[in-house]
């Protein structure tokens, strides 16, 4: 009953039956048949993802007992089976930064999601400072936007522009949808109010530039830093409007958050794939939740708070318990990202043939509050340069930044070291 | 001991005292008599605190005796640790209370001597309109409610306990789009856009018992159900459709309102008019532009005349409404003649020839406020705006997209989402000086209204007469007897008291639902309202003999007596658990876990929160201590949370601090998870006896609050602190500890209430000064 055109089913239509199921493959039928891809443009481009899960996880239920090729999936990574092609584990490595500074219990969980991609110690290291910003200086300029934030819950950044800017993480699948492809019902409407937001951005940057030579010194690098924010707008709009994007019919935009967490997932990951597929950017973040956070996963069986469930103080039924909570995240979001972008055509392979995620948190054994070894995975082709299928255990010691230079020497990224690195993981 | 002394300092504490008010301490001795009282902190401090023990890591005999702003950090930490009795610690041996509060006195009177001699402001930095703000200076421009549409901005962060700390609010490409997008959709509804595509906006309605009996506001005679004031943005036709799980399903309309109800006919109306329902629970109609009520309830059979009241309990109330969709608009005729329509078009053009003045006094108009500060004819501010007008005009070819384009500009202007202050030039660098008045106008307006100023404010600050002291005063009184001081009480209680987090906040108890969640929220809120309102002092925080209740809260805290849905103000016995906040489920319920109580929470936010009191962070290795001992010769899981936490005690690393957080939540162990009064948890009688560090006994609720209210001095400065952090949006350091005692003591002669300690910060030159 309710299409927006004929060709392109309405968002909302899906939405509105609610059932998680059938909410989603909606967004391939979104896209019109002109979307520009990326392998439209030649030779298909590696795309990047980290995926954080705070508290660590039960690691004896993680690690595979033997490395290489032959190896077996623990019973936390056991739903993604059907990807372990395009998967790695990656055992052994850890999070120095995360140990340096104060001692508290709140700052060093704040530190493993903090350091996670930074891997330098709190508040320090260089512009760009996390690996997903590092690799967005050098291939998201290409794109619409240079990289996508995206959080299940809000408060916390894994992402930082700067090393006193985290960039903040959206929750809400309205609002994505919105910035992703843009507001208004016909091209024409679009058309006009992307004209209009051009001159409103042209117009305050003037003002601000005149503006800032009149107030105090303080004030005038908050003004500057408003300025190439503006800048910044400028620039994804120029090539928002040279994109195909510019001829999609948009459809009715989500209507907000579902109170369903696994809905909220599904929304979320088909989002970022959208993102991918349209190449409107290349490279996210993602928090499945934040350090510290109590959130109740109802399905999930365990009816203690997370970060309560994950001081298990060693008690066989309380790691039980824990692992339990790990299984299900596994479950419910990695595995489903896996499954959607293997299932997403791109160029000559898949989305997962052309993309690289890593998945994993900047804590050990959270009763611990420990950051060695972490659990890490390593899953996509990365555009032919990354194979599947191993256990690869790391040195002992060896820092988590080892292997993020590796993961951004094959996205074309030229730095010989990362954060802390000490060298390079080669996977 | 210089006795003489030390009772003159407790007779000006006796005799201070105004009529039933208790406060006591923080008054400078009116000696001036500063005769050292080194002998007490000899005798009871520097037996640790010295150069070999240095514990905490400072030594009372290295600071300079006669220069108390040399170490004023530490001075003013230990103040700290003396009012609140926190120091000597448990087992040492300690003066009498009395000795402890005249040396509090005397250090106090010490660094405000100090401080008086070159007081400072603080430094603040320029300040961004924080989302709460946004949405409320849109709403008092524009007379429209931007509720959705602001809510898409990103979150702002919290930093000491509020989002309104003007160092953290920082912009991003990502905040900007949305401040550019949320500009762009505001200004186009708000003026009436014609050309915009229908779209759906779902209402949840509340779930859990909620639906099972009557909601205030709701019909009388129905039960459950959801009301919501929806704004329709044209004269267009909408569909709302009623998402419920109904066993027998029919319409009547007792309130002239759309109500939906469960019984054998099918009426349905809409401001009287009768409409014609689907199967599907849904109509299409036309609906005028603007704001509307839209209520659905379901009729409660129980009240059906020739009920029995005996037989109530025995007839079934299956079904429930979940909720409301509006969809729309369709088919649209109009703008329609809205509120925010009437807010923007004070004028309507007679010919094209009119067209230019007419936007020039709309504009002008608007960016007044706007701006806060009067918008010249002649200036940048206005050609601006001018120049978006054209710009909007040519592109749709009327008048009000003019007028569209150029609001879209206003709320993307810097002078309306920064509050800036410049100094003015005749300053020199790193000199105090008085903000201008127009600019005070702007503290004034987002302290008391977080938002902007209303045109009374602003004449009266463009005319430079805000700052003479009566006119000021005057206006905090006009401003708080305003509604718009409800956001006070929303943005300030509701995150002192942490109020903000209970709609998210995940408990499992059964009884938790909406209903209850709700009416913990009004309770709080329509309390601390109240004090202020009706200028009790400020202690009845604590040690009220009244509360808010409904007959669910009522139910739930035993409480017999109160039936009904609506929340109305209730007398407590002296005895009753339930005076003062410590007794409010609102707080009980955030200061657990979402499975059992925490009394190491509750301690915690109790004496950072209502005491003032930094906790610090437990020590290396604590974490490490806590897993180590936890190996299953030792004996973690006890039968209670009292006996787990006896671990703390066991354990000399986390003694230290938890002495101060455990036994204060310990007392509080009678009320459950959710705030219910319990004797027993898991079939073992609970025991909430224990000790403060100061020896003092506690056994019960009463007994932790009567604890409090003998530390009234200490909770006052907790209070006036968080309340000085929220008016200035800083956070506040050792150095403002002087202008906050200087604030307390100017409110003190009017009875220490909530309007005499905001008159008191008004006042001060924290918040009308600034260092250039």
């Amino acid at each position: 009953m309710r299409y927006v055109t004929k060709k392109h089913l309405s968002r909302r239509t899906v939405l509105r039956g609610a059932g998680a199921a059938i909410a989603l493959p909606f967004l391939e039928s979104m896209i019109p048949a002109g979307v520009r891809t990326a392998s439209a443009a030649g030779a298909p481009r590696a795309r990047f993802a980290s995926v954080y899960i705070p508290h660590g996880c039960v690691m004896s239920r993680w690690v595979p007992s033997t490395t290489g090729e032959d190896f077996e999936l623990r019973p936390i990574l056991k739903p993604l089976e059907p990807y372990r092609d395009r998967l790695n584990v990656v055992s052994g490595l850890k999070l120095p930064a995360a140990y340096v500074g104060e001692s508290s219990a709140a700052a060093n969980h704040g530190r493993s999601s903090q350091c996670w991609i930074t891997c330098a110690p709190q508040g320090t290291g260089p512009s760009p400072t996390s690996a997903d910003q590092v690799a967005a200086r050098h291939i998201g300029q290409e794109t619409p936007l240079p990289s996508l934030e995206l959080a299940l819950e809000p408060g916390a950044s894994i992402s930082y522009l700067t090393p006193q800017t985290p960039l903040p993480m959206e929750t809400n699948p309205r609002v994505v949808f919105e910035r992703l492809l843009g507001d208004g019902s016909t091209p024409e409407e679009r058309a006009a109010r992307q004209r209009q937001l051009s001159s409103l951005l042209d117009s305050v940057t003037d003002q601000v530039a005149a503006l800032r030579r009149e107030l105090p010194t303080a004030d005038r690098e908050r003004m500057d830093r408003y300025l190439s924010d503006v800048r910044e707008l400028e620039r994804r709009l120029s090539l928002a409007a040279d994109s195909a994007l510019a001829t999609i019919e948009v459809p009715d935009k989500p209507n907000g958050i579902p109170a369903d967490f696994e809905e909220h997932a599904r929304l979320m990951f088909d989002l970022l794939v959208l993102a991918w597929q349209a190449d409107l950017t290349r490279i996210a973040t993602f928090m499945v939740s934040r350090e510290l956070s109590n959130r109740v996963y109802p399905k999930s069986g365990v009816t203690e708070g997370f970060h309560n469930a994950s001081h298990h103080s060693e008690i066989p039924a309380n790691i039980d318990r824990l692992a339990k909570l790990n299984e299900y995240h596994t479950r419910t979001t990695i595995a489903y990202l896996l499954e959607k972008l293997a299932s997403t055509p791109d160029g000559d392979g898949s989305l997962l043939d052309h993309s690289m995620i890593v998945y994993g948190s900047g804590m050990a054994n959270p009763n611990q509050h420990d950051h060695n070894p972490l659990p890490i995975l390593l899953a996509g082709g990365g555009a032919g340069r990354l194979r599947g299928g191993r256990h690869i255990r790391a040195a002992e010691d060896m820092p988590f930044a080892n292997l993020l230079v590796s993961v951004l020497a094959k996205l074309d990224v030229p730095i010989e070291s990362f954060g802390d690195s000490t060298g390079a993981l080669e996977v | 001991m210089n006795r003489p002394w030390l009772l003159a300092a407790l007779c000006v504490t006796v005799i201070g005292g105004s009529g039933a008010f208790l406060y006591r301490g923080l008054r400078s001795p009116s000696s001036t008599n500063t005769n050292p009282r080194w002998d007490v902190l000899d005798e009871y401090c520097a037996d640790c605190h010295n150069n070999d023990d240095l514990a905490g890591g400072f030594s009372f005999s290295a600071l300079a005796r006669a220069d108390f702003g040399a170490n004023a950090e530490t001075w003013e930490a230990a103040v700290r640790k003396l009012r609140t009795a926190f120091m000597p610690p448990k087992g040492e041996p300690r003066p009498e209370r009395a000795v402890l509060d005249a040396t509090a006195g005397w250090l106090e009177h010490e660094l405000d001597a100090v401080w008086a001699r070159a007081p400072t402001p603080g430094t603040k930095s320029l300040a961004r309109l924080n989302r709460t703000e946004y949405a409320n200076a849109v709403r008092d421009l524009l007379d429209y409610e931007p509720g959705a549409i602001a809510a898409s901005l990103p979150a702002d962060p919290t930093v000491g306990g509020f989002d309104n700390i003007a160092a953290a609010l920082e912009v991003s490409p990502t905040l900007l789009e949305g401040y550019a997008l949320a500009a762009m959709q505001i200004s186009r509804r708000a003026v009436g856009d014609r050309s915009m595509g229908h779209s759906e906006v779902r209402y949840g309605a509340a779930g859990g018992s909620a639906q099972e009996g009557h909601i205030e506001g709701l019909p009388l005679g129905t039960r459950g159900g959801i009301s919501v004031e929806h704004i329709f943005p044209l004269d267009a036709e909408y569909e709302l459709a009623v998402q419920a799980v109904l066993p027998s399903a029919g319409w009547a309309n007792p309130t002239g309102q759309l109500v939906w109800c469960d019984g054998p006919s099918v009426d349905a109306a809409f401001n009287g008019a009768p409409i014609t329902l689907d199967e599907r629970r849904r109509i299409r109609m036309r609906v005028p532009a603007g704001p509307q009520r839209i209520t659905a309830a379901l009729v409660d059979d129980r009240r059906c005349a020739g009920a029995n009241e005996l037989y109530l309990g025995e007839i079934d109330v299956g079904g429930a409404i979940l909720g409301l969709t509006i969809d729309g608009p369709y088919h649209a005729t109009g703008v329609g003649g809205t509120p925010s329509r009437r807010a923007i078009f004070v004028c309507t053009p007679e010919s094209t020839a009119d067209e230019p003045a007419c936007a020039e006094r709309i504009l002008t108009r608007l960016a007044t406020r706007a701006y806060r500060h009067p918008v010249r004819s002649d200036g940048d501010e206005l050609r601006r705006l001018m120049d978006f007008y054209r710009l909007g005009r040519e592109e749709g070819g009327d008048f009000e997209v003019g007028i569209q384009y150029a609001l879209s500009r206003l709320l993307v202007d810097p002078h309306f989402l920064y509050r800036f202050e410049n100094p003015p030039e005749d300053v020199a660098d790193g000199a105090v000086y008085r903000i201008g008045d127009l600019e005070l106008a702007s503290r004034l307006s987002f302290f008391l209204w977080s938002s902007i100023p209303d045109e009374e404010l602003l004449a009266l600050a463009a005319a430079d007469r805000l700052h003479e002291p009566e006119a000021l005063a005057a206006q905090v009184e006009r401003m708080l007897a305003d509604t718009r001081a409800q956001r006070l009480v929303e943005n300030f209680a509701g995150q002192w008291l942490k109020l903000r987090e209970l709609p998210d906040f995940p408990s499992q108890d059964r009884a938790f639902d909406d209903a209850l969640r709700d009416a913990f929220h009004n309770e709080t809120e329509l309390f601390f309202a109240d004090v202020l309102r009706e200028r009790r002092s400020v202690l009845t925080l604590l040690d009220a003999d009244f509360t808010y209740l409904n007959e669910r809260l009522a139910t739930h805290y035993g409480i017999e007596g109160v039936y009904g849905s609506f929340m109305r103000r209730v007398s407590l016995p002296a005895d009753s658990p339930r005076r003062g906040l410590l007794g409010h489920g609102s707080i009980l319920t955030t200061t657990s876990a979402p499975n059992r109580t925490s009394p190491v929470v509750r301690g915690q936010w109790i004496v950072e929160n209502l005491l003032g009191a930094h906790v610090p962070s437990p020590p290396p290795g604590a974490a490490a201590d806590l897993a180590k001992e936890a190996t299953p010769t030792t004996k973690l899981v006890g039968n209670t949370v009292r006996e787990r936490l006896e671990m703390h005690r066991a354990n000399p690393n986390c003694a230290a601090c938890h002495a101060l957080m455990d036994p204060v939540g310990l007392a509080l162990e009678n009320f459950d998870l959710v705030g219910r009064w319990r004797e027993h948890e898991d079939g073992h009688a609970i025991d909430a006896r224990t000790q403060l560090t100061d020896g003092t006994e506690l056994a019960s609720p009463t007994d932790l609050r009567r604890a409090l209210l003998s530390r009234s001095s200490a909770f006052v400065t907790a209070l006036t602190e968080r309340l000085m952090t929220y008016a200035l949006g800083r956070e506040l350091d050792y150095r403002d500890a002087p202008a906050v005692r200087s604030i307390i003591r100017a409110a003190d002669p009017h009875g220490m209430t909530l309007p005499a300690l905001i008159q008191a910060i008004v006042a001060s030159d924290s918040f009308q000064k600034r260092v250039k």
